[in-house]
């Protein structure tokens, strides 16, 4: 660039500058190796942030782990599902094979469709057995409910008792005589 | 780039770039020192990565400036944290006295200095990139992180504004500015 007059005038200022702070300079190699220094002390806070974050992780699969394994199984569903040989559409038709001498057992092929049929079989059936657990456990619910009803009583059905208890909750009979009758009567 | 061959390009710019952190630090010594240390440091993680986009000098010096700018940020807030007066928060304070203990020079380079204080950061930055580091108005665009146009801008109001502050000095002073010959121009 250029320079003339006054810029010349400010160039020589900033010369004189320069020239005072690189005497004050501190020494490349001091500082160089206090940034090594640095590097080799420092902890990064992504790194001790990421570290914070693993073991935060490692601490909450830990707690699931030992919590499911000490959470109550729910029992087994003994239920055996039988897998009937399902023809499946898709098999080609083969004609009728005479049999041969051989006595070797063919091993049995289970196609896709059949694991498949077996597989939402059970899944239905697994179905069936926790609507029907669920539908007997309201059912014991509601036994319960009724008996705890039906025993119940009032905590002021004491101060209603009296002793002419007997008198006002009995009726006369029907086959009873005239005369016993009129012990109901009031006397005249 | 090696790490050894950026640490000998380095050593060849140190003079300049600490001359360049003076001046983003408000001529603080001990800032600019750390503002230093902290920019090799980010050269020898790899944080600061030397690409060729640019000239190394150039490259350097716009590290050198964000890492100022942020340290001057971190400062503030740990200032702030304290509770310093807001006085002396909200400004920096030209490093004057500072200056004048330091070293011994001139009246009029420490009259200069403090002018140089008084111009908008832009400006000094401005005038600092083309007058001490010899750099072209492109290159000091570049580190600045403006446009040429802005940065021929700043360049140009800098130079008046510190023409005016120094005239204003001379009248303080009694020496005239414009009179005086200055046998190291260049």
């Amino acid at each position: 660039m250029e320079l003339v007059g006054e810029e010349k005038k400010i160039q020589a200022l900033f010369s004189e500058l320069r020239l005072a702070d690189e005497q004050a300079a501190p020494s490349f190699i001091g500082v160089w190796n206090r940034a090594q220094l640095r590097t080799r002390t420092r902890v990064s806070p992504l790194n001790f942030s990421l570290a914070a974050t693993a073991f935060a992780v490692f601490v909450a699969v830990v707690a699931l782990a030992l919590w499911s394994g000490s959470r109550p199984q729910t029992p087994p569903i003994n239920q055996t599902v039988a897998i009937t040989p399902v023809t499946s559409p898709f098999t080609p038709v083969t004609p009728p094979v005479t049999p041969t001498t051989t006595t070797e057992p063919t091993p049995k092929v289970i196609t896709v469709v059949e694991q498949r049929q077996a597989a939402r079989k059970l899944r239905a059936a697994r179905f069936a057995a926790r609507q029907r657990a669920e539908l007997l456990a309201a059912r014991r619910a509601e036994i319960r409910d009724a008996t705890a009803i039906s025993s119940w009583q009032s905590p002021t059905a004491t101060l209603l008792s009296s002793q002419n208890d007997a008198l006002l909750n009995s009726l006369p009979q029907l086959n009873e005589s005239v005369k016993e009758l009129k012990s109901f009567l009031p006397n005249k | 780039m090696d790490i050894a061959e950026l640490k000998a390009e380095l050593e060849q710019y140190h003079a300049a770039c600490f001359g360049w952190a003076l001046s983003c630090c408000a001529r603080d010594r001990a800032e600019a020192e750390e503002v230093l240390q902290t920019v090799y440091l980010k050269i020898l993680e790899g944080k600061a990565r030397f690409r060729g986009e640019a000239s190394l000098k150039t490259w350097l010096f716009a590290v050198i400036r964000k890492t100022a700018a942020t340290e001057y940020r971190r400062n503030l807030l740990r200032k702030l944290r304290v509770a310093v007066s807001s006085e002396q928060v909200s400004k920096r304070e030209p490093a004057g006295g500072e200056v004048d203990a330091a070293f011994d020079r001139s009246e009029e380079q420490v009259r200069f200095r403090l002018a140089l204080q008084h111009l908008p950061a832009r400006q000094r930055e401005a005038l600092h990139l083309v007058f001490y580091e010899d750099l072209s108005l492109r290159e000091a665009a570049d580190v600045m992180g403006v446009s040429i146009g802005s940065a021929r801008q700043h360049y140009e109001r800098g130079k008046k504004r510190l023409r005016e502050i120094l005239e204003r000095t001379e009248v303080d002073y009694g020496i005239s500015w414009r009179g005086k010959e200055n046998p190291g121009a260049v």
